[in-house]
């Protein structure tokens, strides 16, 4: 297969294991994200697989080669495998030419390539300027470029777009897909930014703080189908009810969950995201009534902060900007299935089960 | 990262790594490392060794006669030389950089100059004009009718005393460098809510300032009480019984290797405590800075008497410690030309230079070599070893001559017998008293020098760089010549530039190692200034102070860069 194949790949610094067991197959041309919180072994995982850190146990695989394993190791540089790292290294002696020419032999053949990625970056107007005269984007891009340059096996991106600032990032992230999809190279990138991942992967691999692998998917099964309150809890704000399975369901004050595979009396927390909370002005299929306490602007969404009439936990609620609840309005609210999530209470294993839709089981319990 | 598994190619097989684990710092780089390490260590090793073996009756012949004498001496010495430079030091470092008053931006360079002026070289100049028949004896019996010595008392600059005044007008400005640097580090907010909690200038100063800038003080005064211990041409000068004369005087009036190295050994002693005391505060420097925010320092403007007495106070040390020896030794070069500029001084000059050249070189070399390989093998047995070999820098050159004599002469043996064995050849000493000899010796002492400077600025580039070259193609050597030695060129000339100097300057090695009727520019001025004909050797020495004076330069230059609100180099993305 052409890609990479890690297998069983574990690691430790002295007693701290950061890595355990970790397995993945990236095809050409496809981008993996591996997200995880700081300091989880993310960044060890792109060092093993340049060969910048030797490897513990396992193998690592690229284009059906074992680059490292046990008794190989092939130096970095004989692995053909770029990497982009998060403060870009660029080499401030050298010009934007020169740093993209690093890594290419044959001075014909290295100028043509210099200018191709240049001009795929849209840098070629500033060949001749040297690191400090980039802005923060423009370096990230001749970043880029050079790590293409010698049109590598596998390129590894470490935290690729946290250097910039947020009204930027956006562009240079829609700019560096396109080019890592017209390279048709396999794409290793780390972040801690999730909605980063969901932009960028085709696949993403969410990494916990003990070194293994909590789930991995597709961005939609991602965020849709959680196996672990830790990934459930990754994109943002997150409403959490405790309470206790009685005969394979839930209740919330917002209405009954189902919680399949889980024992009855089970203590559990219900998470549920601002999106999953429906909001009805006009009483329609009938929910909790609730009061609105405040609202917040947050562009295209507005953020609701409400609570259950007559007293309950507070909740927030994810609306469209135009929908603008009047402040201590009386609305009623529901829970939408399809975002609420159910855990064992305490445990941190993989026992949890989501909460899948399952209509039929939706009760909701008009409180008075 | 294996030099095997790197050639082995892609595609090596899966074998069991047990072995090759256990193994896996062997390369070019560690063992490189490893191997300068040890060639530097051996000297020192060999000091100790011959320490603890009991020799002949050499031991309890000097304990009971000039032992006592050779330690208080040399403590006196060190309690003289550390108070003064304690008090020059930090009093013009403290002036200079937190009061105004006129001529403070040229005190900041000037008060360096001393640096440039060998203890050596100033002893010669002022016994030349204090000693009875010298122009200051001679102004004052004129003027006040006195004839003879017994008619008046005038301080005796060939003492323990004058060789105190010596090193100390001449060594402060280490102590200035760096308590300076430690005062402009740091925050005027510290001071600031010193004075508004109600304490003075002067009590900030004390209960403030100077505790912050402990450590950096301590290891001025470490350097220098190092140097004072390393000096042999102002002691052997003024006849002042120290240890590192005890060495020559065993070594060559009494023919005794093995009881100058004991002494030798000994003296190790002192230098370890030095050792340490640095260390210490190197480590302790770190947790001294208390918060982040930086601003100008106040600069209390002096008036009135104030501003005069520091501007004299300033005045005095580079008076004394540069302008008065330089004017004098330059006169001294015009009235004495033709006599002082002769053939063999030329000769000479050519010789401290071919020497001062070749090991200003090599010391590079070996220096980059071993600050990449511990860069790259971040092994705890290479980082210790390269530590190690930087300790040479601390041992008194007298004591690393007498290793160097001992260590080459048994090598020499050692190679004399095995070729006489096996060849029926007689090699005879091969280094022993040979320019080699002359350039290891100053490479053990002065190797920490180039190791230190560029190993601090390969510091400064990030590991990220090394992962981008090397991921890009390009193995070891090819990263170290195309990424790190453009962008550390700077700092590794200066350190070629520092170990040059001292090379050029350095005395007490050359004199034990030299091959016979070998001169450099200093024992050449050391010989003749020993005969009291100062005026044939103003020239050399005027030279020695003039390459002396190349650091001072740099170092005033890196002050003025490092100044509060001035930017740094700016190219770093």
């Amino acid at each position: 297969m052409k890609g990479l194949h890690v297998v069983g790949v574990s690691h430790a610094f002295g007693n701290n294991r950061v890595l355990d067991k970790i397995g993945m197959m990236i095809p050409a041309g496809d981008l993996v994200c591996l997200l995880g919180p700081s300091g989880c072994g993310k960044t060890t995982l792109l060092r093993l697989a340049t060969g910048l850190e030797k490897l513990q146990s396992g193998s690592i695989v690229v284009d059906d080669v074992i680059v490292a394993g046990e008794g190989t190791h092939v130096a970095p540089e004989h692995r053909r495998i770029g990497l982009m790292f998060q403060d870009y290294a660029l080499f401030p002696h050298l010009s934007v030419t020169e740093n993209v020419a690093f890594g290419l032999t044959g001075a014909a053949k290295a100028g043509e390539r210099v200018m191709e990625m240049l001009d795929q970056v849209g840098m070629t107007a500033h060949a001749a300027k040297y690191p400090h005269m980039l802005s923060g984007g423009q370096q990230q891009r001749v970043a880029l470029a050079r790590a293409l340059a010698p049109k590598p096996k596998l390129l590894l991106l470490d935290e690729p777009f946290s250097g910039l600032d947020t009204n930027m990032r956006g562009q240079i992230r829609e700019q560096t897909l396109g080019v890592l999809k017209r390279s048709g190279v396999a794409t290793l990138m780390v972040t801690h930014d999730p909605e980063e991942a969901m932009f960028m992967a085709d696949r993403i691999k969410i990494m916990g703080d003990n070194g293994r692998i909590l789930q991995a998917g597709r961005p939609h099964e991602i965020y849709y189908h959680p196996k672990h309150e830790l990934v459930a809890n990754m994109f943002g704000l997150m409403n959490r009810i405790e309470g206790v399975v009685e005969k394979g369901r839930v209740e919330t004050p917002l209405g009954a969950v189902r919680a399949a595979g889980l024992e009855d009396g089970l203590r559990v927390q219900v998470l549920i995201r601002p999106e999953g909370v429906v909001l009805e002005t006009n009483g329609g299929e009938g929910g909790t009534p609730v009061e609105v306490l405040s609202t917040h602007l947050l562009g295209h969404d507005n953020i609701v902060r409400a609570r259950i009439v007559g007293g309950g936990p507070e909740f927030y609620v994810r609306v469209h900007h135009a929908f603008e609840p009047e402040l201590r309005h009386r609305i009623e609210a529901r829970i939408d299935p399809e975002y609420a999530f159910v855990f064992p209470l305490g445990g941190d294993s993989h026992a949890g089960r989501p909460a899948w839709p399952d209509p039929p089981a939706l009760e909701t319990t008009a409180a008075e | 990262m294996t030099n095997e598994a790197a050639t082995a190619g892609i595609s090596s097989p899966l074998t069991p790594g047990a072995k090759k684990d256990l193994w896996s710092w062997v390369n070019v780089w560690s063992i490189g490392t490893v191997v300068i390490a040890v060639a530097v260590m051996v000297p020192i090793v060999a000091v100790i060794f011959i320490g603890l073996t009991p020799g002949d009756d050499i031991w309890s012949h000097l304990a009971s006669t000039v032992l006592p004498l050779y330690i208080s001496t040399t403590l006196q010495l060190m309690i003289g030389v550390g108070a003064g430079t304690l008090v020059i030091g930090v009093g013009t470092a403290w002036l200079v950089s937190t009061c105004r008053f006129p001529g403070r931006r040229i005190f900041e360079w000037a008060l360096l100059l001393p640096m440039a002026m060998p203890a050596y070289v100033i002893a010669y100049v002022y016994t030349d004009i204090l000693e009875y028949a010298g122009p200051v004896q001679g102004l004052l019996r004129d003027m006040f009718g006195w004839t003879i010595k017994r008619d008046y008392w005038f301080p005796e600059i060939r003492s323990l005393g004058g060789a105190v005044s010596m090193m100390t007008l001449v060594l402060y400005p280490y102590v200035y460098l760096l308590s300076r640097a430690a005062f402009m580090e740091q925050s005027v907010c510290v001071l600031e809510a010193s004075r508004v909690l109600g304490r003075g200038p002067w009590r900030s100063f004390f209960s403030v300032a100077l505790p912050l800038a402990r450590p950096a003080i301590v290891i001025g005064v470490s350097l220098v009480l190092m140097e004072t211990l390393n000096d042999f041409g102002t002691v052997d000068f003024f006849a002042v019984s120290t240890f590192t004369l005890g060495i020559y005087d065993v070594w060559l009036n009494m023919n005794n290797v093995a009881g100058a190295a004991q002494l030798a050994g000994l003296l190790l002693f002192f230098v370890v405590f030095l050792v340490v005391a640095e260390r210490f505060a190197r480590r302790k420097q770190r947790f001294h800075h208390t918060t982040s925010k930086y601003k100008a320092l106040p600069g209390y403007q002096l008036e009135g008497g104030a501003k005069r007495l520091a501007t004299i106070g300033c005045t005095l040390p580079v008076v004394f410690g540069f302008v008065l020896p330089a004017l004098v030794l330059g006169s001294y070069a015009v009235i004495h030309f033709e006599a002082a500029a002769n053939a063999e001084v030329y000769r000479y000059a050519g010789n401290s230079f071919l020497l001062s050249s070749l090991t200003a070189f090599l010391a590079v070399v070996i220096g980059i070599f071993m600050a990449y390989g511990v860069r790259l093998r971040n092994e705890k047995i290479v980082k210790f070893m390269a530590r190690f070999a930087s300790l040479g820098y601390a041992v008194p050159g007298s004591v690393l001559a007498v290793g160097v004599l001992v260590s080459l002469g048994a090598l020499d043996n050692g190679i004399d017998g095995f070729m006489r064995q096996n060849f029926g050849i007689s090699t005879g000493l091969l280094f022993s008293g040979t320019i080699a000899a002359v350039t290891f010796g100053y490479l053990v002492r002065f190797l920490a020098l180039s190791f230190g400077s560029v190993e601090a600025s390969l510091a400064k580039i990030t590991p990220s760089m090394d992962g981008a070259s090397r991921s890009l193609g390009h193995g070891p050597f090819s990263t170290l010549r195309r990424i790190h030695i453009p962008l550390i060129r700077g700092s590794a000339l200066t350190a070629a530039m520092l170990v040059f100097v001292d090379c050029m300057k350095e005395l007490p090695m050359t004199m034990i190692l030299r091959p016979f009727n070998f001169h450099t520019l200093a024992t050449y001025v050391h010989q003749y200034a020993s005969d009291e004909q100062l005026g044939e050797a103003s020239l050399a020495a005027l030279a020695i102070v003039v390459f002396g004076i190349l650091p001072v330069i740099v170092l005033s230059f890196a002050i003025t860069k490092s100044r509060p609100g001035q930017a740094g180099e700016g190219r770093a993305p």
